[in-house]
């Protein structure tokens, strides 16, 4: 939010006198510089913004070196999130019953209130069960399992009839739902997990950092119809690019 | 690796595991079956055999705790977040088993630790599993655990109990209790959020009545909950549930919170409706539209009640339960108020209900959410209804009448009904053309009673109509299925289908009326008229009064047939039913009594029977005396006819009205507080001398 506010309020001070104009206003690089130095933005509030990123991405070695050599406590408990990156890693190599005892005892109420999660936890264990080529065992666990999910819920039903669809096809990498197979799918699932248990962990699911480069971005755009002035195009470098005129 | 009969990896451990207690009934296996052989096995009674609990637990005991801990883990994994293996393991009886091994002393705080889990999912989703573990005494040596020494344990049972007191079928937990009381202040005092926001839970489950609610607000309760406001998200946002369910409904207690501490409560509750977290913000702005309703007068700033519609229209495009539920929450926020609908609307409420609307499936609860606002905010504004009549989202709503999920075509239906409380809507005939009136009439057909009573909602409302385009909806077939469903079981359905019959005779033409009676039948009219439930009983009378009115000739309907009609209005007159009843079949009377000498001396049989035991007075003595103004009027006008015109025949109904005693009444009624009242006595004393004068001068 602080980022945000301190961007919007220059936006304030250059639209009125630029919207008079009939041609863009120019902003030099100089000028521009100055009223950067003129926003204060406070050290700890940078290093909180960075350490949410951390926690919230599951980059514990690196938070725990950050928290030591800035100061910055994080906003959780670094052990819990070894425990979710574990979960997460579980997901992400196929192991998704491990994954589904690893989240229980983490916390027993994540899957028992959040049936899409479960849902998409056994959907991704019958799609490992596929691409293991265990046809009989994945026929009986979407039978016994799966089916009666599709029962409660028409989205899963169609979801279960997408993923059962793949064992009809030889070449099931090329078949029309072959994405399923893909290291995507394992991902997505395995990011729905670690927000799960982030919100459940009362820790919002998202980190703050690149909701603001996005707001940062557009008002950028928003700029660029009014204004002439210094860009920040490269957001790994932060480097000011003279305005075109 | 182990084979394992089903269902992927398991922990390796489980098949490495030795059991000592193993009697020849428990096997390894990982099915249901098997998993609940070996818990009862691993209980208690059969480790007393050969070990014993308690303090001297050997080898064998350890091992038989470590079988039982990973049993109760295995089965926790495979019930939770799956229905079909609760319901399965409910069968097999596992859960006083599992409840057991909580109630054990000698349980390790592992073995505690799992069989909490599996108690608290069993009670989540499935009511027979919440059930089993109420039943089982769960409860109880839960909250005894919540002092245990492992934090692990008492975590456990506090989300446990958290699960269990979520499920409506958990006792409430009585704080009117002093003892209990306290219990749940030192809760709500510990250290361990879990334990708050169980301590908010159970709060949020236990107060209904305001006496509860009056307790738990004079042991500052709700100060206590918001302090706790600055917690975890997840401990505030239940924390903010429990306010809500503390001041619901309670003028007293709401009063008190919003001026406690010079509102300090109700300024960080207002706080949170610009919280990052939409749940939170929704929540907030929940407990405030409570606060709102339960004490108007805490709650009048006009900013923060548009604030609060512009949040809730924003929280409608977050995903999940809190954009499903922000529209309800508007609903609620503007039910029955002009100004927020009005300040709805200066918000573009309709425009961005309707956008949203447009853009997303109509297969989705919060399609359901939004047309029910819409409606709402059709409700009493013109403005709103004309947007909402706009081209593209009437069609919409058209599509949802046929819509196959019932709950859509309900929201469509109640929509359709507040838009045509317009009568410009109505008589610029926009809703009474055939692609409207068909698909609601097919709706009278509906599987669904819910649907039907919401399409007859509409209908009812578009019968009203004025202009001739009536025609459409009589010979849409509407009349026979409304009578149909006239003779229903369910008295909603007889209420609205004689409340639409009610509208469409209104103003209708000799012709169309008689077609309906025809339809209906005396007999079935008869019998509506002495329905069960009174409420029908008047919309017949009413149904009855708009057949009468301006057509004398119906008059026969009532009077004639050996009397059936009008003998059930005399019943249900001298029973002296509900006053809405009374009312509309004095109206009938009166607009009979308009009539020929016949009908006149119909309805005169009716207010003074010829009775050889003429011990009871007439009801219309009783009448005359009630408080009602509209009652008394109906009463007066139908005396009036009765003596009007001047003649022979009126100046006898006179006397007879003289001797029941009514007309004593009438000259008591000299200075009515209701002027029409005051007015009708006048003329009808007046008639009366001049009747008198032709009699007896």
């Amino acid at each position: 939010m602080f980022l945000s506010r301190i961007v919007l309020r220059d936006l304030d001070s250059i639209d009125s006198p630029a919207s008079m104009a009939s041609s863009k206003k120019v902003v030099t690089r100089d000028e521009w510089e100055r009223k950067l130095r003129d926003v204060k933005i406070r050290k700890e509030d940078m290093n909180r913004l960075v350490m949410n990123f951390l926690v919230t991405e599951g980059f514990v070695d690196a938070a725990d070196k950050f928290r030591i050599e800035s100061g910055t406590q994080p906003e959780i408990d670094l052990a819990t999130i070894t425990d979710r990156m574990e979960v997460k890693k579980a997901v992400q190599s196929g192991n998704v019953q491990e994954a589904i005892e690893k989240i229980n005892d983490l916390n027993p109420t994540i899957l028992d209130t959040n049936p899409q999660l479960y849902f998409h936890l056994q959907q991704q264990k019958l799609i490992e069960l596929i691409r293991a080529g265990k046809i009989s065992e994945a026929l009986e666990f979407a039978q016994e399992e799966l089916a009666p999910r599709g029962e409660e819920n028409q989205t899963f039903l169609e979801e279960i009839e997408k993923t059962v669809a793949l064992l009809v096809f030889e070449d099931v990498k090329n078949c029309p739902y072959g994405e399923l197979l893909d290291v995507s799918q394992r991902l997505k699932t395995a990011s729905e997990v670690n927000a799960a248990i982030l919100t459940s962990q009362s820790h919002e699911k998202d980190p703050k950092l690149p909701s603001l480069l996005k707001m940062l971005l557009w008002t950028q755009n928003q700029l660029d119809e009014k204004v002439a002035y210094p860009r920040i195009d490269d957001f790994a470098t932060a480097e000011l690019k003279d305005p075109s005129i | 690796m182990p084979a394992t009969a089903s269902g992927g990896a398991r922990p390796e451990e489980a098949a490495a595991a030795p059991s000592a207690s193993a009697s020849a009934a428990s096997c390894m296996g990982t099915r249901p079956e098997e998993l609940t052989a070996r818990l009862a096995a691993s209980g208690p009674s059969p480790v007393a055999g050969c070990g014993g609990s308690g303090a001297g637990v050997g080898a064998g005991g350890e091992a038989a705790e470590h079988e039982r801990v990973l049993v109760l883990r295995e089965i926790k994994n495979q019930i939770i977040g799956n229905r079909t293996k609760k319901l399965l393991y409910l069968r097999l009886g596992a859960v006083p088993a599992v409840v057991a091994a909580l109630a054990e002393p000698g349980s390790s705080p592992a073995a505690l630790v799992q069989a909490a889990a599996a108690a608290g999912s069993f009670s989540c989703g499935v009511d027979d599993g919440a059930r089993a573990v109420l039943a089982a005494g769960a409860v109880g040596h839960l909250t005894r655990l919540l002092a245990h020494p492992d934090e692990k344990v008492v975590d456990a049972s506090a989300r446990a109990l958290r699960m269990i007191y979520q499920s409506k079928l958990a006792p409430k937990f009585d704080v009117n209790n002093g003892k209990n009381m306290d219990f749940v202040l030192s809760l709500l005092n510990s250290e361990n959020e879990n334990v708050t926001e169980l301590a908010a839970t159970i709060i949020s489950h236990s107060c209904e009545n305001s006496s509860e609610q009056l307790s738990l607000c004079s042991a500052g309760v709700p100060q206590k909950l918001v302090s706790l406001f600055g917690g975890s998200m997840n401990l505030r946002d239940a924390c903010l549930d429990s306010v809500t369910a503390v001041i619901r409904n309670n003028r007293e207690v709401a009063s008190r919170f919003a001026s406690t501490d010079h509102g300090k409560g109700f300024r960080s509750v207002v706080g949170l409706i610009h919280d990052r977290s939409p749940r939170t913000r929704l929540l907030a702005c929940l407990c405030l539209i409570a606060l709102g309703h339960a004490s108007p007068c805490h709650f009048q700033d006009k900013q923060i009640k548009t604030k609060l519609i512009m949040v809730l229209l924003e929280l409608m495009e977050e995903p999940d339960h809190v954009g499903d539920e922000a529209p309800l929450a508007l609903t609620t926020l503007i039910k029955d108020s002009l100004e927020l609908q009005k300040q709805a609307l200066t918000t573009n409420a309709v425009e961005k209900l309707s956008n949203h609307l447009l853009a997303n499936s109509l297969e989705t609860k919060r399609a359901v959410t939004i047309l029910l606002a819409l409606s709402e905010l059709c409700s009493k504004l013109e403005e709103s209804r004309s947007q909402l009549m706009s081209a593209e989202v009437s069609t919409l709503i058209l599509e949802a009448l046929k819509h196959d999920w019932a709950d859509i075509r309900v929201a469509a239906c109640s929509c359709l009904k507040n838009i045509s409380r317009s009568p410009k809507v109505l008589s610029g005939g926009r809703l009474s053309c055939d692609t409207v009136i068909g698909p609601l009439v097919q709706l009278l057909y509906d599987s669904s009673t819910s649907v039907q009573v919401a399409a007859l909602g509409a209908i009812c409302n578009i019968a009203v109509n004025l202009t001739p385009r009536k025609s459409v909806l009589l010979h849409s077939g509407v009349v026979s299925q409304l009578v149909h469903l006239s003779k229903s079981m369910d008295p909603t359905l007889r209420l609205k289908s004689v409340w639409a019959l009610r509208n469409i005779m209104f103003l209708l033409s000799p012709k169309d009326k008689d077609f309906i009676v025809k339809e209906l039948t005396l007999s079935t009219l008869s019998s509506l008229i002495c329905d069960s439930e009174h409420f029908v009983q008047e919309q017949t009378l009413a149904l009855v009064h708009n057949l009468v009115d301006g057509y004398v000739e119906s008059a026969n309907y009532v009077i004639g047939e050996d009397g059936m009609v009008i003998d059930a209005i005399a019943r249900q007159l001298n029973n002296a039913s509900a006053l809405g009843v009374c009312i509309q079949g004095m109206f009938v009377l009166a607009n009979i009594a308009a009539g020929n000498e016949m009908n006149k001396e119909a309805v005169m049989n009716v207010l003074l029977p010829h009775r050889p035991d003429r011990i009871k007075p007439s009801f219309v003595v009783n009448f005359l005396q009630s408080k009602d103004k509209q009652l008394r009027v109906a009463t007066l006008w139908c005396l009036l006819n009765l003596i009007y015109p001047k003649c022979e025949a009126s100046s006898g109904r006179v006397i007879r009205l003289q001797t029941a005693g009514v007309i004593q009444q009438v000259k008591s009624m000299i200075n009515d507080p209701c002027l029409d009242c005051k007015l009708r006595v006048r003329m009808l004393l007046e008639h009366c001398v001049d009747n008198a004068d032709d009699c007896f001068m």
